[in-house]
């Protein structure tokens, strides 16, 4: 705070920020709450039990579907970072810099069901081809490269989340300089060996990030996911199908609150290291005399 | 520099060009093993893409670079024989003084006790023993700059290229690193060459000045030649604080021109150069060799070997004062003296005559 600035004011601020963060808790909150009823949800008498939790892995549609979208989100991180780093590394040293970006960003501008039902008419008259090619050379093995599968759906989900990893990535290049490359070049580094030793573990923090970003926005997804799959398949999808046509079970509650306790400590753990590394640095560095000239 | 000594580098027809933009247009120079060699001239004139082109961090548009005689013009930093100081902002964040000093040779594939101790011998040829473990932030410009020195010098390559090492250093330590790059280069043995803007720095380290503009290499010689006796006008006009002379050839007797300049009439040495008659010649004088007398009266002077021209103004600059003298023409011509006298000075407007010897002043023909 600032010497200069009314304490209560800086009150203020401080009750607003807890506020907004409550605000975007509290839906969080209050399905860990109910995921801890007995009587499930919407009883009127609360009674604490872990009796959904034990009962999560009896629920093989949860479970599958859970499988299924850690196998798509792993998929898609494993594809959808590569490009993205490889696309901000391009973007670094492009000449027509806003062209590629704007090439880059399209798909974050076109709303999520018009970009899901454009590539599902486009996987659907891909589909028709292959088949009729496959007809002409006499042979059934182009007659499943585009029906509405696992790759369709983790084609439309790289095509959603690389733009946010090539933000997020791109934002950690730009405190890069690449004069540091060229210094590994000229101590006798090649250009992979360059990227790995010098400038990977300073766009790191960058990439991880992308990563845990394009898993959560996987888990999240539900348009584009139910267009180019079905709406059976992936956590999201199936919490809201069973939600639109049974009601949401217990095991679901638990389940969604398990995520994200999982989530949270996840990331405040992240944080609490960065901020426990941070401070042990400064201290090693407060123990070193001052940089002595020249 | 021996001249005996076999070339470390020569760049033959070299050009560089960016879309329309020519960066390099048809160099040439050779520079020999051991050397100290110094690419000084203006920003933008083409002396970094020289260096970068010779370390294999920019292809040349035509043309070719040797190292050692063998041509290198097709391969990357990495395969060749030199190695690089940068202007700044190139220690590796992440490693500390001896990671950094000790990458080269992990990237050679060296054992780790062998780098330990070459790491050891850099750290100590550059004075900064007792900063192994420290990380760059936790270092000075001038000990940042060591480190990349270290982390050059220990991969035991021929040729050391250095891109404006010290630009990012303040003034005092600006000095001190020119005499020590001096003498590490004296030490090490290996070639040399340094970028840079600053004639002074250039004048420090200097075996051989190649001065480049505009793409060109404008003159190549010793630093004292350079400073001394320039060749080319623009070198004059670059090197040193010099007075440019604007004149008209009226006479040529043997190896003597007589010069129309502001209406006095100088005599100068050709040396060996083709005038005319009514040639329009450039004639230079370093600051430092020009004269000052009050005279009375404003009447041209007749020995050939001065001029007259209104008193202007001084300039005090501790060492040195600079008197500032404007000829009938308009130009300006300053005359440097070592001297810290409270003296009384011309007034303003007064005439004064600004005198030289004959050897002083050259004539340029371009």
């Amino acid at each position: 705070m600032n010497e200069y600035d009314n304490p209560w004011l800086h009150r203020l601020k401080w009750t607003y920020l807890l506020l907004v963060v409550l605000t975007l808790m509290i839906p969080v909150l209050y399905v860990m709450y109910i995921s801890f009823n007995a009587n499930g949800f919407g009883a009127n008498d609360y009674v604490f039990t872990l009796e959904w939790y034990g009962l999560i892995l009896s629920d093989e549609i949860l479970i599958g579907a859970l499988r299924w979208t850690l196998t798509l989100a792993v998929v898609v991180t494993l594809i959808a970072v590569p490009m993205a780093l490889l696309a901000a590394k391009y973007y670094k040293t492009a000449d027509k810099k806003l062209f590629v970006v704007f090439l880059l960003l399209a798909p974050l501008f076109v709303p999520p069901d018009i970009l899901g039902s454009a590539l599902l008419v486009s996987f659907k008259n891909l589909n028709a081809v292959f088949i009729w090619l496959g007809d002409g050379l006499g042979t059934s093995l182009f007659d499943s490269w585009f029906r509405l599968s696992f790759m369709t759906a983790a084609i439309g989900l790289i095509i959603y989340t690389l733009p946010y990893s090539f933000v997020v990535i791109l934002i950690t290049m730009g405190r890069y300089r690449k004069e540091q490359t060229e210094a590994a070049r000229a101590c006798g580094a090649n250009g992979w060996r360059a990227f790995w030793d010098i400038e990977f573990p300073q766009i790191r923090a960058g990439v991880f990030s992308a990563c845990a970003f394009t898993v959560i926005l996987v888990f999240n997804e539900y348009t584009r996911t139910s267009l180019l799959k079905g709406g059976f398949d992936t956590f999201t999808t199936v919490l809201i199908s069973q939600m639109l046509n049974t009601g949401m079970s217990p095991q679901s509650y638990a389940m969604s609150a398990l995520i994200s306790f999982v989530a949270i400590a996840v990331i405040g753990s992240i944080i609490l290291i960065t901020l426990i590394r941070a401070e042990t640095l400064a201290r090693i560095a407060r123990g070193k005399p001052e940089p002595v000239t020249p | 520099m021996n001249e005996q000594t076999a070339a470390a580098v020569e760049v033959r027809n070299l050009s560089k060009s960016y879309g329309n933009f020519v960066a390099l247009k048809n160099v040439n120079v050779t520079i020999a093993a051991g050397e100290y060699f110094v690419l000084l001239g203006p920003s933008g004139g083409g002396k970094t893409t020289l260096l970068r082109t010779i370390g294999g961090f920019q292809k040349p548009t035509s043309g070719e670079i040797l190292l050692h005689g063998k041509s290198v013009g097709h391969l990357p930093p990495d395969k060749r024989p030199t190695t690089m100081v940068f202007q700044a902002y190139a220690l590796f964040p992440h490693m500390n003084v001896m990671q950094n000093v000790g990458y080269g040779l992990k990237v050679a594939g060296l054992p780790k006790a062998q780098i330990a101790e070459k790491v050891d011998h850099a750290l100590q040829q550059v004075g900064l023993t007792q900063f192994e473990n420290r990380k760059p932030h936790e270092l000075s410009g001038g000990q940042q700059q060591r480190v990349q020195l270290a982390r050059a010098i220990v991969l035991d390559r021929d040729i050391l290229l250095l891109d404006e090492p010290l630009a990012a250093l303040d003034a005092q330590l600006r000095k001190d690193m020119c005499l020590e790059l001096k003498h590490l280069q004296e030490k090490v043995g290996i070639t040399f060459i340094h970028v840079t803007h600053n004639q002074e720095e250039a004048m420090t380290v200097a075996d051989r000045i190649a001065l480049i503009a505009s793409g060109d290499l404008v003159e190549v010689g010793r630093a004292r030649d350079i400073y001394r006796a320039p060749e080319k006008s623009f070198t004059a006009g670059f090197v040193g604080e010099n007075n440019i002379l604007k004149g008209e050839a009226l006479e040529v007797t043997g190896t003597t021109a007589t010069v129309d300049v502001a209406g006095s009439k100088l005599r100068i040495d050709t040396r060996g150069l083709s005038v005319e008659k009514g040639q329009a010649l450039t004639l230079s004088i370093r600051s430092e060799c020009v004269g000052l007398e009050q005279v009375n009266g404003d009447a041209p002077a007749s020995d050939g070997m001065s001029i007259v021209g209104a008193y202007n103004e001084s300039v005090y600059l501790g060492l040195t004062t600079s008197h500032l003298v404007r000829l009938p023409d308009g130009t300006e011509m300053v005359s440097r003296i070592i001297a810290d006298t409270e003296a009384a000075l011309p007034p303003a407007g007064a005439a004064v005559r600004l005198h030289w010897k004959p050897d002083d002043i050259r004539l340029h023909v371009q």
